[in-house]
């Protein structure tokens, strides 16, 4: 896998069989007019070193990695905490909204659109927009507007347009087909910013590249503490950024296992879950090819889970492929298991994580038990704020 | 171009249901559309806005399946004898296979594939399954297309091609762009029939475009009609065939 990131994707945008860019015309010229301008502009000294300098001062790069004692104590193994949830505005999303933000600037767009289901993209994505001093319009169901408030609310306050959509179930998958459509309409002044590793090509590579600073910096500072790399990774999958942002810095290192965690949800039953690569197959949606949770005639299944982040019924196309090479083992975990590590990090080492990253913690403690002598790098990828009431209002205090 | 002007008309299989999306065709050819786009609903149609989109969820609510719909083809060609085009997405030919799904669309009497999400370059085995079995894949384009994949897709020498008009056709004062006409009249000297679609639902615009292409393609304004006397619970036959009448009177 030496050249790795030289082969995947390829120039066709595809991960060996997964990705590309299945979509009608006019969508296909401006992704081709954002491919041209990637390769151009995000290779050059100058993005570069604007794009480090905004990392370190304005989102509080790097972020650390820390050693769970507690928690490893409990369980038996090593735990370590990849601290996403200390970055700016308390996610990973915002290391590659700042980095399409930039890329935004140098093209002279003036605006950035995307879709937005739990907010958190939509919340990095507006931050990055009120940096730069671009327009930001956010396009989310109205579903998704009553469930996620005080999520529309820091969007409006940090400058955005949040446009309601009113049309279908009025959440994320509606979201994302009128945030295209305004796009379309407006493709000079705006760029379309997708918020995962997921889309036509070159959203993928793109979003990928820019989340690889989580998984550089991991690495070294793994090997700073421990004189060695970690022997597994974990991360939790919806569309997959974190997980592509840890996992790109380890993935030629072929003595770490890595785990990818799937939301399995209230069971494996369909539409109880979210587990596409578990229990999907080969598909297609939103423009690329990747494993789909669907029904035999090809209709996207419903998904379910308890943390809206990993809600998809598609998943990025390097994971797919990652899945079908076997280096990326891809696991599951449940609302309960879930719901438990979100309170016993919580407990045991004060940090609230995010339902979604309370998916990697719960696979981590299984994983330290079952090997009691080897060390798990989990990324933390957000904190827990945006839950708190959701939980205890279902769930109560644990 | 033509004497008289040719349209194609879009219908979203199985909208409001199989029996009333069958009444609106045959409405259709009635009032003399001269093809038939039928449309098998998809949950996430990405060329589609929202009334289309809103009609696919409908369809499929009301239980929609691909057997159905090529059941619904069959005796639709059989029933007309106007060429009747499939158009629908990428993941519906997936699922059974490009090619099972690309030989049972030629098998119903269908003249014609619209794929819009499977571009000549990311086909999956779209062109060589029409190839093989004798019904030609429509691409689609738009005018601004980038020129390799322009002259990569003339090559092919398509029998049809699908071209959106997206900008610069407006209702009231109804005008296309110089830039656009020179398209239109580019891909029409290929030899190619042109079809040409988005936002039609006046004469005047049928009446422009047939200067420079084969035909026009009329979708959102019958599916409209279609909606709103399902709405009001009645046959839609009368209002499609007046409305196709409408665009084509001389």
């Amino acid at each position: 896998m030496g050249d790795y990131f030289k082969h995947n994707p390829d120039t066709q945008g595809m991960f060996g069989e997964y990705g590309g860019s299945f979509i009608p015309p006019d969508l296909q010229e401006e992704m081709n007019r954002i491919t041209d301008a990637y390769y151009s502009i995000s290779k050059s000294h100058q993005f570069i070193s604007e794009l480090r300098n905004i990392r370190k001062h304005f989102q509080g790069r790097p972020t650390p990695v820390y050693f769970a004692k507690t928690l490893s104590d409990e369980c038996g193994g090593r735990i370590y905490l990849k601290r996403e949830d200390l970055n700016h505005t308390g996610a990973h999303k915002l290391n590659h909204c700042m980095g399409e933000a930039l890329l935004a600037k140098y093209m002279g767009k003036k605006k950035l659109i995307a879709e937005t289901g739990a907010g958190q993209h939509g919340v990095a994505l507006a931050t990055a927009a009120a940096y730069f001093g671009l327009e930001c319009e956010i396009h989310m169901g109205e579903v998704d507007i009553a469930k996620e408030h005080p999520n529309v609310v820091r969007m409006e306050i940090l400058g955005a347009k949040v446009v309601p959509v009113t049309h279908g179930l009025k959440t994320l998958k509606e979201a994302v087909d009128s945030a295209f459509e305004a796009y379309l309409k407006d493709p000079i002044t705006a760029i379309y910013c997708i918020g995962s590793v997921v889309g036509p090509h070159p959203f993928p590579m793109m979003v990928r590249d820019f989340q690889r600073v989580v998984g550089i910096e991991a690495r070294d500072q793994f090997y700073e503490m421990t004189g060695e790399l970690p022997d597994n990774l974990v991360a939790c999958v919806g569309g997959g950024s974190n997980a592509m942002g840890l996992f790109s810095g380890f993935i030629d290192d072929k003595d770490v296992s890595i785990y990818g965690v799937e939301p399995l949800g209230k069971s494996f039953k369909p539409g109880e879950h979210a587990a596409t690569m578990t229990y999907g197959t080969p598909g297609m949606i939103h423009g690329f090819k990747c494993y789909t949770l669907q029904d035999e005639k090809g209709e996207p299944a419903p998904v379910y889970s308890i943390a809206s982040g990993l809600d998809y019924p598609g998943v990025g196309p390097e994971h797919s492929m990652l899945k079908d090479l076997g280096r990326v083992n891809y696991v599951t975990a449940d609302d309960e298991e879930c719901l438990d590590a979100f309170f016993q990090l919580s407990k045991k080492e004060g940090i609230i994580p995010a339902l979604e990253s309370a998916h990697a913690v719960a696979f981590a403690m299984k994983l330290a038990k079952e090997k009691p002598r080897q060390s798990i790098l989990v990324n933390l990828s957000g904190r827990g704020d945006k839950d708190i009431d959701f939980v205890v209002e279902n769930y109560g205090i644990r | 171009m033509a004497e008289k002007n040719i349209i194609m008309t879009h219908l979203v299989a199985g909208y409001p249901d199989l029996e009333e999306s069958r009444r609106a065709a045959l409405a259709m050819v009635a009032g003399g559309a001269s093809y038939l786009e039928v449309q098998f609903p998809f949950s996430d149609p990405i060329a589609d806005g929202p009334l289309i989109q809103g009609a696919c969820t409908d369809a499929l609510n009301s239980g929609f399946s691909t057997d159905k719909g090529f059941d619904f083809l069959s005796s639709l060609t059989a029933e007309t004898d106007v060429p009747v085009f499939l158009m629908t997405y990428a993941n519906l030919l997936m699922a059974p296979g490009v090619e099972v799904f690309v030989g049972r669309a030629a098998k119903s009497g269908a003249s014609g594939l619209i794929i819009p999400d499977l571009p000549y370059d990311y086909d999956e085995g779209l062109y060589k399954a029409g190839e093989m079995a004798d019904i030609p894949v429509v691409p689609v384009v738009i005018p601004g297309i980038d020129e390799e994949r322009l002259k990569a897709i003339l090559a092919m020498k398509p029998p049809y091609i699908y071209t959106a008009v997206r900008k610069g056709i407006t209702g009231a004062r109804t005008t296309i762009e110089e830039e656009t006409v020179r398209f239109l009249d580019r891909l029409s000297r290929s030899g190619a029939k042109v079809l040409a679609g988005f936002g039609i639902r006046e004469k005047e615009q049928v009446d422009l475009l047939s200067r420079h292409v084969h035909g026009s393609v009329v979708g959102s304004a019958l599916v409209e009609i279609i909606g709103r006397c399902a709405g009001e619970n009645r046959d839609c036959s009368g209002d499609v065939k007046a409305f196709v009448e409408s665009l084509l009177k001389p």
